[in-house]
């Protein structure tokens, strides 16, 4: 009876079958979608109507008011600004060290390069909150604290082992011999790889910047640490400083949250499958 | 030559901003220190005696494998249901999984305020919905020992069953559809066939996904400290958020020091077997 489960058949043969996985599904997903649900039920509400007890479901009266007045009394767009400043920023900076990097394993041999690919993978899993405490210091030495610069560092090189372990794979997948040939044709090494190799390699190239600039984007515990005035905030951390205050104007923060969740989401789902394979490695092929 | 000259920025920066903190951490155990976590005078093992000694750091540790042990327990069950019933044809399939991972894409720590909100007492709609279904007098979710840290973990297993799901659906869809007719031809129930063709199969994604998810959860940072800052005092501290309250809270930059290098050990373990695992099957 439960063979529809192992077996990518459809269910053709069983409706009862069929309903009960719609509702079971249904009704985890509902569960799982719940706070965001919650969260844009409340942006569309009207201030007496987000603190009524109990809450209502559906907005009386909905309004896009907040979408407006969010942004003239908070710094949203400065949060916004810092947040893509620092997010892009650490998406060149690391791809300026990840492709070269990726290109040298990928294509030259040298001695230790299998104990630098292995070290890439051990340093993803070293913890952003133990190396803080050094870290905190060292950035202060060097006057980092409070700056973009700082926060764009940190974020390279936070997601650098992951982006040279992912792009290695890609300048893999592209034949050796294109390059090969167009280095014969005439080119010298830097050309065949910004003009071969890595127009082949785009569609990897991009999942892996969009991947590091997301990274960067969501980054809570550098920014909350580093940063020590309100307008070098980004978002992440912008957002939390509105929670710790006395009174919570819920329906701004369920706002900015919209707002600040959305365009990630998407841009999420367009890398997801290859972060997937990136990070689980030889356990799933393809 | 030019192999090195490549690698070199990555290399210098991975050391610089990854290596030598933490070298400096594992320095600074050893060491007394001043409130700003400035290096005074070698102690040897003192600070670790002074953690090892204090009844708050078991209690703690006690926590974080209970947090990682639960935590990594539900997302693989739940996702494993996920991934078995997005693993069946139907209509609305793609959008089921398009739906299910918006958990996962979603900025962690915006989420973990989210649920803030969602939990408040008098205006959340969680306890709106559970005085509807009945329950009168629902708690005041982070205010408590107990649900706090219920509420927390809750987020954490929210945030990471998607990832799951989604490994455990490729996995199960890697196994071709032959396998299963051949095991029924040869006579094989629904169990035997999850027993002797699913399980093996997908072992290495599993093994791989339960470590990433093992070590993602114990390094939960940001939804314990959005929701309830470890508090109520210090009631749903793990390790990383401790050892955050010890230096940038408490002042005690040594214990912090000596509990990092601690989580340090343990997370190298991890680690080490991520490593050997994401190779294996290469």
């Amino acid at each position: 009876m439960l063979d529809f489960i192992l077996r990518r058949s459809d269910l053709r043969r069983s409706l009862n079958l069929k309903m009960i996985m719609y509702i079971v599904l249904a009704v985890m997903l509902a569960i799982s979608l719940f706070p965001f649900l919650v969260t844009l039920i409340t942006s569309l509400k009207d201030v007496s109507e987000v603190y009524t007890s109990p809450p209502t479901w559906i907005p009386v009266k909905s309004t896009f008011k907040n979408y407006r007045e969010v942004f003239e009394r908070y710094p949203m767009a400065r949060y916004f600004l810092n947040s893509f400043i620092i997010a892009i920023g650490a998406t060149l900076l690391n791809a300026a060290f990840s492709i070269p990097a990726a290109y040298a394993t990928a294509r030259l041999r040298f001695r230790g390069k299998k104990f630098f690919m292995y070290l890439l993978l051990m340093v993803q899993m070293f913890s952003p909150i133990i190396i803080i405490i050094a870290l905190f210091r060292q950035m202060s030495i060097f006057g980092l604290l409070n700056s973009y610069l700082g926060l764009i560092l940190v974020n390279a090189v936070f997601t650098l082992s992951f982006s040279i372990w992912m792009l290695s794979a890609y300048f893999l997948n592209v034949p050796f011999e294109v390059e090969e040939a167009a280095m014969i044709d005439g080119c010298n090494r830097f050309q065949a790889i910004v003009k071969i190799l890595i127009p082949l390699a785009m569609p990897g190239l991009t999942a892996t910047m969009i991947y590091t600039f997301i990274t960067a984007w969501n980054e809570f515990v550098f920014a909350l640490t580093f940063t020590t005035t309100p307008e070098m905030r980004p978002l992440t951390v912008g957002l939390y400083s509105f929670v710790g205050r006395w009174s919570v104007q819920w329906q701004y923060i369920t706002t900015a949250s919209i707002l600040g969740i959305v365009p990630i989401v998407l841009l999420f789902m367009l890398v997801e499958k290859q972060l997937m394979s990136g990070l689980m490695g030889g356990a799933i092929k393809g | 030559m030019i192999a090195y000259a490549l690698l070199f920025p990555a290399i210098a920066f991975l050391i610089l901003f990854m290596f030598y903190p933490v070298v400096n951490v594992i320095v600074m155990s050893f060491f007394t220190l001043d409130m700003l976590g400035r290096f005074k005078a070698f102690l040897g093992i003192g600070n670790y005696q002074l953690l090892f000694g204090d009844v708050k750091f078991w209690e703690i540790l006690t926590r974080t494998v209970v947090w990682t042990v639960v935590g990594v327990l539900v997302k693989t069950v739940v996702g494993m249901i996920y991934a078995l019933l997005l693993n069946i044809k139907f209509k609305g399939r793609k959008i089921a999984r398009t739906l299910l991972i918006i958990p996962w894409a979603a900025p962690v720590p915006i989420s973990a305020i989210l649920f803030l909100w969602v939990y408040n007492y008098d205006f959340g709609l969680l306890n709106h919905t559970l005085r509807l279904i009945g329950i009168s007098n629902p708690p005041l979710w982070l205010a408590y020992t107990k649900t706090a840290f219920i509420a927390a973990l809750y987020v954490d297993i929210w945030i990471g069953i998607p990832f799951m799901a989604v490994v455990f659906l490729a996995g199960l869809q890697a196994i071709p559809d032959e396998l299963y007719d051949a095991a029924a031809i040869d006579g094989a129930g629904v169990f035997n066939k999850l027993r002797y063709i699913t399980l093996p199969l997908i072992r290495p994604v599993l093994i791989v996904a339960t470590l990433l998810s093992a070590f993602w959860t114990f390094n939960d940072f940001s939804v314990i400290w959005i929701l309830t800052r470890g508090g109520p005092i210090d009631t749903t501290d793990i390790l990383i958020t401790w050892i955050y309250k010890n230096y940038f809270v408490y002042y005690k930059p040594a214990i912090a020091a000596a509990a990092g290098t601690v989580t340090f050990v343990i997370l190298l373990v991890f680690s080490l077997l991520y490593a050997r695992f994401y190779f294996k099957e290469e």
